[in-house]
């Protein structure tokens, strides 16, 4: 079986890092951070972590109906999802993630976009 | 530069939230950089409990008064994220004035990083539950395929090393006409009725301490004494047979199909094994096998045929008569039995 990313990248000991550097961009952004005015810590914690850990094949439980369920009241744009997109891309470089492996996390990302701009 | 002024500098510019609080007034009187960056300087109220409603101040007095310390969190948001510090109050040295310092810890990654173990956490702690549940389905069904002392051997060495069973009886079966029965019903009525008799067999020689090995088609195979030894083999074959036979008959006087069961029992000793390496399953051959197969192809629907093998292994609860000698060649050697229970009236058990 060939090894998902969050075991080449060395498990939850770094995606634990790379869960809180995308953390502390999501807030700091102007763009998507107001998303998160309102959301509890914990509550946000836990949904990147198991965001992070889906995009990379660790052991999440994200399903579709999932994200979907989590988004579909809030007023998500284009630009939103792109400057998400960004964001991870960013971090992910950050941790010296190998480009042809994002390029396979970004994809993972973008096969989700109708499921939150569509909600 | 005095040491006084560097060390005032140093305390501004800490990244520790520093206040000093009269405990007269409950009012601060010094405020840091970074205390002010979090709660608000000259500008914001200087009342404790303005600045931190939900401190429980009376604690606070009680704790201090007594020269001990008080500690407590408070969360607030800086931009949209939430920060929690941790405050320690304690009793500054000298005795004439009532004085605490307020010292402000931020904790905001600690908090976080205990949420991300926690989901973390949760996560694998799920994933745990569900490959034990798949580890319980895959034990469940190989020990369908082979018997739970081979099963137990096979997990610590991945292997079973064939086992030699001296004194056992073996059970077989199968129907007469199986052949017409096949042509004349749908497939999946037959598979059906088979499973349908085959797990009442199952259920009956359990009870009675045989155990199946295998079924191919309308053959049906169990043998009693492996892989735990038991005393009573034969017994425990013989009563399973009688029983089968009892089960059908009454099964065939409300079901269109009558099936005519032959039975065939012989008892001596078996090798025990897990054959295969990819596909594997738990089989039973050897002399009993052997002789209980050629047994039951002189058994007449509905009986059971005997190995000499098994006949001084049974008391007079069972009655064996000589079968005639076959006349089809090739034919056994042995002479035969035709085995049945002795007073059937009183035999207590299932079926």
């Amino acid at each position: 079986m060939e090894k998902s990313l969050f075991d080449k990248y060395g498990g939850f000991s770094t995606v634990s890092k790379i869960v809180m550097r995308l953390y502390d961009k999501l807030l700091d952004d102007d763009d998507v951070g107001p998303f998160f005015d309102d959301v509890d810590m914990p509550r946000l914690i836990d949904h990147q972590t198991k965001f992070v850990a889906t995009l990379m094949g660790g052991p999440a439980s994200f399903t579709d109906t999932h994200i979907q369920r989590a988004h579909h009241n809030l007023d998500i744009e284009p630009l939103h999802f792109d400057r998400l997109k960004d964001l991870i891309a960013e971090t992910l470089e950050e941790f010296d993630v190998a480009p042809e492996d994002i390029e396979t996390v970004l994809a993972a990302f973008e096969a989700r976009r109708s499921l939150l701009l569509d909600a | 530069m005095t040491i006084e002024a560097i060390n005032e500098q140093l305390l501004r510019a800490i990244g520790v939230g520093v206040a000093l609080l009269d405990l007269e007034t409950l009012e601060l009187s010094f405020r840091n950089d970074t205390f002010m960056e979090w709660f608000g300087g000259p500008e914001a109220s200087a009342r404790l409990a303005d600045l931190f409603p939900t401190l429980d101040i009376e604690a606070l007095g009680a704790e201090l008064s007594d020269g001990g310390k008080f500690t407590a969190e408070t969360s607030f948001k800086l931009k949209r994220r939430r920060m929690t510090v941790a405050m320690d109050f304690t009793r500054a040295g000298n005795a004439g004035e009532r004085i605490a310092v307020l010292v402000c810890q931020n904790i905001t990654r600690i908090k976080e990083l205990e949420s991300m173990i926690d989901s973390y956490s949760m996560m694998v702690e799920r994933n745990t539950h569900e490959i034990k549940r798949e580890k319980e389905q895959v034990e469940k069904l190989l020990l369908n395929m082979m018997p739970r002392s081979a099963y137990e051997e096979y997990k610590s060495f991945g292997v079973v090393a064939p086992r030699i069973f001296e004194s056992v009886s073996v059970l077989t079966l199968d129907f007469e006409n199986f052949d017409r029965i096949l042509e004349a019903n749908d497939p999946a009525v037959i598979v059906s009725e088979l499973n349908d008799i085959y797990t009442a067999f199952d259920r009956i020689g359990e009870q009675f301490g045989c155990e199946r090995v295998r079924t191919n088609g309308d053959s049906y195979f169990a043998v009693s004494g492996v892989p735990d030894p038991v005393l009573d083999h034969a017994e425990s074959v013989a009563k399973a047979a009688v029983r089968f036979l009892r089960y059908l008959s009454r099964r065939n006087e409300s079901h269109p199909i009558r099936w005519q069961a032959r039975l065939g029992l012989a008892s001596g000793p078996v090798v025990g094994s897990v054959v295969g390496v990819q596909k594997y399953i738990y089989d039973v051959f050897g002399p009993a096998v052997e002789r209980a197969t050629r047994t039951r192809t002189r058994a007449q629907g509905m009986t059971v045929a005997a190995h000499p093998s098994i006949r001084d292994l049974l008391d007079s609860r069972f009655t064996l008569t000589p079968l005639a000698p076959a006349k089809a060649q090739p034919e056994p050697r042995e002479d035969l039995f035709l085995l049945e229970e002795s007073n059937p009236a009183t035999a207590t058990g299932p079926a």
